[in-house]
């Protein structure tokens, strides 16, 4: 079947695979048609249908409250049944040669670990290697639950065979409660990807400055591998603010310490604790990393102050604690193409 | 050009903004800098965002999805805005702001730094017209006598001919202009056909009569001229829009 959108600048074309939705299908030709989360929430992939027939797969998907007429839907929940003409009131381009254009991967789930009483570690084995950019994300399937979620890669290499993530547990989440709710090692799952523009490499070739809150941290520690990789904080400064509640909710301190310890001093952790002081403990037993009481934007906008020159910045977790640390860059007057982020949780 | 009321100054914060549904369906956003009041439409031209949730400093607007940004004086695109902001003239009178709807000709890029006189008269010969939804504007083959803009709705364009039709894929909005073949020597016919997706509103001038009038000022005629060469080189390419 013939997908036709009709988009502000032109006209894309492209098949609809059989059982895939209308975005997927796009994406996986190198169309880059709008979307965010790309699992029915966020709503950024709205289209509206000219002609033709589609069925959609989650009629109670909660991205569709930013819906405004009949005609409208979700291109990440829709199929098309026949020949479809659609509308996307966006600039769509195709993407650029060298881009890792998504596709479908089967894979099964090597290990689920506790890091703290409601995060978990999870690792995915691929049946065949994927190539992604550091701070991408993709969407994964489980058996007996409906839909995507998306989760950040942890972990960063080329022809990468095991994905790592960061999951937390939220009650009522569908994909999360299964996972937590059982011996799920050895399950087969399918993953989508890889997705998402808050990328980094290493001609970048800026200063970076990550803020993240709670399982946000995942895409950071695959940029930070990355760099680290490559040597990148020989040359530039690299600043991480890490939010959590308290001391129980924070995880990956020891990951910091030797990230910490192979880049040397130019790479600088702090911890932001947003319900307590940080205790004498956690001190003495992390001494590469700081810690500060405060809401993690604020901890960062106080450590950055007149230190912005030449920062490219990427921020994750909670949609607030996003939206504030970008107000506070933009107030600090970081230009908006160095500041990325992708809401897709 | 009629004029709406909108909110008091006193209900907009300084260097501060604030959305508003007024009158006709128009959704504005009124914006303090200074001494001085902008209204731009309310929503982002790129997703339809309301752009009151945005982040503004008093010179710099910001849409929080995607970061498009604008400069609050002129409503011209900054950073990675695609395109700019829809703006309305505003008045203030004894602490109550209006907004100016003006007419779509106004709005026009293509008409953008034509002198007023000339705009005048080309209100003047400007056919306001309501079409319904589906109806047909023009067809392949028909005379290219007028040059459209459109002041509300969607129009879609269908090249090729009987079931070789495709849709170009451009989907214009207020103050686009199309038909422009009418400005044009030796195109007596369409090559394309225009129909309304909705229901649409929409300026008409005779191309005839539009030509007649930039060669009594030419300074005008020839912004314009440039303009539309612009046009059709980015129909040519593909790339409507910027």
């Amino acid at each position: 079947m013939k997908i036709q959108v009709n988009a502000r600048n032109r006209a894309h074309y492209f098949d609809n695979e059989t059982g895939q939705t209308i975005l997927y299908s796009g994406l996986r030709q190198a169309v880059e048609l709008p979307y965010e989360c790309g699992s029915g929430t966020c709503g950024t992939c709205k289209a509206r249908l000219i002609s033709g027939d589609i069925a959609d797969g989650w009629p109670e998907a909660p991205g569709r409250k930013y819906l405004k007429t009949p005609d409208e839907f979700l291109m990440c929940q829709c199929i098309a049944k026949s020949d479809v003409v659609i509308e996307v009131a966006a600039f769509v381009q195709t993407m650029e040669a060298g881009t890792c254009t998504p596709a479908f991967l089967g894979g099964h789930i090597k290990s689920v670990k506790a890091l703290t009483h409601d995060i978990a570690f999870l690792e995915v084995e691929l049946r065949e290697p994927l190539e992604f950019d550091a701070g991408q994300f993709v969407l994964i399937k489980v058996p007996g639950v409906p839909g995507f979620r998306g989760w950040s890669m942890v972990n960063y290499q080329r022809h990468c065979n095991t994905l790592e993530f960061v999951v937390k547990k939220k009650p009522g989440g569908g994909i999360s409660e299964w996972l937590f709710g059982g011996d799920r090692e050895g399950n087969e799952v399918e993953v989508f990807g890889p997705l998402g523009r808050a990328t980094f490499y290493p001609s970048v070739a800026k200063n970076i400055l990550c803020i993240a809150g709670g399982s946000g941290i995942a895409g950071m520690m695959s940029i930070l591998a990355r760099a680290a990789h490559d040597g990148y904080f020989t040359q530039y400064n690299g600043d991480v603010f890490f939010g959590v509640r308290s001391m129980r909710d924070a995880f990956f301190l020891k990951e910091f310490t030797s990230l910490r310890e192979q880049c040397g001093k130019k790479l600088n952790v702090t911890v932001a604790l947003s319900e307590e002081e940080a205790p004498a403990s956690a001190v003495a037993d992390y001494p590469q990393l700081a810690f500060e009481k405060g809401f993690v934007h604020e901890v960062a906008g106080r450590h950055m102050q007149s230190r912005y020159q030449n920062v490219r910045a990427y921020l994750a977790g909670p949609s607030p604690a996003v939206d504030a640390s970008i107000r506070m860059l933009l107030q600090a007057k970081l230009t908006t193409d160095n500041i990325r982020y992708d809401k897709f949780s | 050009m009629s004029k709406v009321h909108v909110c008091k100054t006193s209900d907009i914060p300084s260097e501060g903004m604030k959305t508003y549904d007024v009158a006709g369906g128009l959704k504005v956003l009124i914006a303090n800098a200074g001494e001085s009041y902008y209204a731009y439409q309310a929503t982002c031209p790129h997703q339809d965002v309301c752009l009151g949730e945005g982040f503004y400093d008093g010179s710099l607007l910001t849409c929080h999805q995607h970061l498009w940004q604008w400069d609050i004086t002129t409503g011209e695109a900054r950073g990675l805005a695609e395109a700019p902001l829809e703006s309305y003239e505003v008045k203030v009178e004894e602490g109550e702001i209006f907004v100016l709807r003006a007419s779509a000709l106004k709005v026009a890029d293509l008409f953008a730094g034509v002198s007023d006189e000339t705009l005048e008269r080309l209100n003047k010969i400007a056919r306001r017209e309501e079409r319904n939804s589906g109806s047909t504007l023009y067809d392949i083959g028909d005379p290219t006598d007028d040059l459209y803009i459109l002041e509300s709705g969607r129009v879609e364009f269908q090249i090729g001919r009987d079931d070789r039709t495709s849709a170009a894929g451009f989907v214009l909005v207020k103050g686009e202009v199309f038909g422009w073949a009418a400005l044009l020597d030796q195109q007596p016919q369409r090559i394309a056909k225009a129909v309304c997706l909705e229901d649409s509103a929409m300026l008409r001038l005779s191309g005839e009569q539009t030509l007649q009038i930039l060669e009594s000022d030419p300074a005008s005629g020839y912004l314009i001229m440039r303009k539309l060469s612009g046009l059709i080189t980015r129909h040519m390419t593909g790339r409507v829009g910027k």
